[in-house]
């Protein structure tokens, strides 16, 4: 696997990054816990263009998750929950503290969800836990999203949109829309 | 006097309370979870069959309060501020950031809260702790509570029922729901589980 060369000021200065991590020229990841929940075995799981500065993001992803940033990304202190995928467009905003997840983590139904307690539990040891759904996530070109935002599983945020703090989104949100609230209605359109 | 008891994978250099009963197949990540911990009730908290408590769970209960943890209940790291009873049914899920709160800890009334905010600096264990009202909450076998929940004084969730992520839970919810934001609402029913199913070996 080949990844881009780094000047000293990109990369991750806190350490060595995975093989399979991809980072374009100038991008800079921060933060010791960046890669602490970072599990994923397939090849390129997550590449990251350039010019990207990702300060305290959690790169949270499953084994057979992928995450891929585009150029220009901004993200600070963001929580990134990928099983499966999440794809994130050229100068998209994260703010503080937002979550963005592509799974449940559990199953929605209650005799699932019982099978699914005994096999995270201490006496579960091998027990194969049950299919939790996941969709993919997609963050268009432009998108600002704000602190203690929220995104979840298959949600696509059309390009320009604004997501602002605090918001929950659990559905797609149109270009260039701005939402609101928890959960996240559309209040108007970016001027 | 016995020694305490420590567990061998903690970083933090802790003990389990005395009057806290940790079944032997139960897992307690860090005896961190403790810190806050003052309850004088026997089985301040009680630890059931399987079941686990993980990094950023804080047991903030006081003399009076006790909280349970049913068979399986797994908490990822909820904070659980209990003055009177927080109980935590079989196979619940409780997910990270959540906040259980069965008491505000101060009073309502403006006044009275500076009184008690004055009173918090003269404190070796710097809490508040007024005498309110505490109302327990009541969290059902089988029910989920994703990330960043805060459930209120006084509420019941019922039997598998589910709370969405970052919801604020302020009334009862009844069993075999789904309901989430914030003030949380119902969404949908779920279809009742009829069986339970056999416990692992
Ligand atoms: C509650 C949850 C499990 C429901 O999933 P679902 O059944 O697939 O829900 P849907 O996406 O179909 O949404 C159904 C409705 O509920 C609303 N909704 C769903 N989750 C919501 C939430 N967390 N807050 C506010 N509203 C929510 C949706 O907006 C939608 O309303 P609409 O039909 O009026 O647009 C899911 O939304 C959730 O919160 N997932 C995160 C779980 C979690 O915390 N996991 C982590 C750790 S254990």
């Amino acid at each position: 696997m080949s990844s881009t060369q780094h000047s000293p000021i990109n990369g991750w200065p806190c350490g060595t990054l995975p093989l399979n991590v991809v980072i374009g020229a100038n991008s800079l990841i921060t933060g010791e816990l960046a890669f602490k929940r970072f599990h994923s075995q397939l090849e390129k799981a997550l590449v990251i263009g350039a010019h990207c500065t990702m300060d305290g993001v959690h790169f949270d992803l499953g084994k057979d998750g992928r995450l891929v940033v585009g150029d220009y990304c901004y993200f600070t202190n963001a929580v990134l929950l990928c099983e499966l995928e999440v794809r994130v467009g050229n100068y998209v905003v994260i703010g503080w503290n937002t979550t963005i997840t592509d799974t449940d983590f559990h199953p929605l139904g209650p005799a699932e969800r019982i099978a699914d307690a005994m096999a995270c539990s201490p006496l579960g040891k091998g027990r194969p836990r049950p299919k939790v759904l996941t969709k993919p996530v997609i963050i268009e070109d432009n998108v600002w999203i704000g602190p203690n935002a929220t995104i979840l599983k298959g949600v696509c945020i059309g390009a320009g949109a604004f997501v602002e703090a605090g918001s929950l989104v659990t559905r797609d949100v149109p270009a260039r829309a701005r939402v609101l609230g928890n959960p996240a209605q559309v209040i108007g359109e970016v001027s | 006097m016995s020694a305490g008891r420590k567990l061998s994978w903690d970083w933090f250099a802790g003990t389990i309370p005395e009057n806290v009963i940790v079944d032997e197949t139960a897992y307690i990540e860090t005896t961190f979870s403790f810190q806050f911990f003052r309850s004088i009730r026997p089985g301040g908290v009680a630890y059931g069959r399987g079941a686990s408590t993980y990094l950023g769970t804080m047991f903030d209960v006081g003399p009076q309060g006790r909280v349970t943890l049913g068979d399986y209940a797994l908490v990822h790291g909820a904070r659980i501020i209990c003055d009177a009873e927080v109980s935590i049914g079989d196979y619940a899920l409780i997910s990270w950031n959540v906040v259980l709160m069965d008491t505000y800890r101060v009073p309502l009334n403006s006044h009275e809260r500076r009184k008690e905010l004055e009173l918090v600096p003269t404190r070796l264990l710097r809490m508040a702790c007024a005498d309110v009202p505490a109302r327990p909450i009541r969290i059902e076998r089988n029910v989920w509570i994703g990330f960043d929940v805060c459930v209120l004084p006084g509420v019941t969730i019922g039997e598998g029922s589910i709370v969405g992520a970052r919801s604020v839970v302020t009334t009862n919810v009844p069993p075999f729901t789904i309901v989430a934001g914030n003030p949380a609402r119902i969404i949908r029913k779920l279809e009742p589980r009829t069986t339970l199913p056999h416990a692992p070996t």
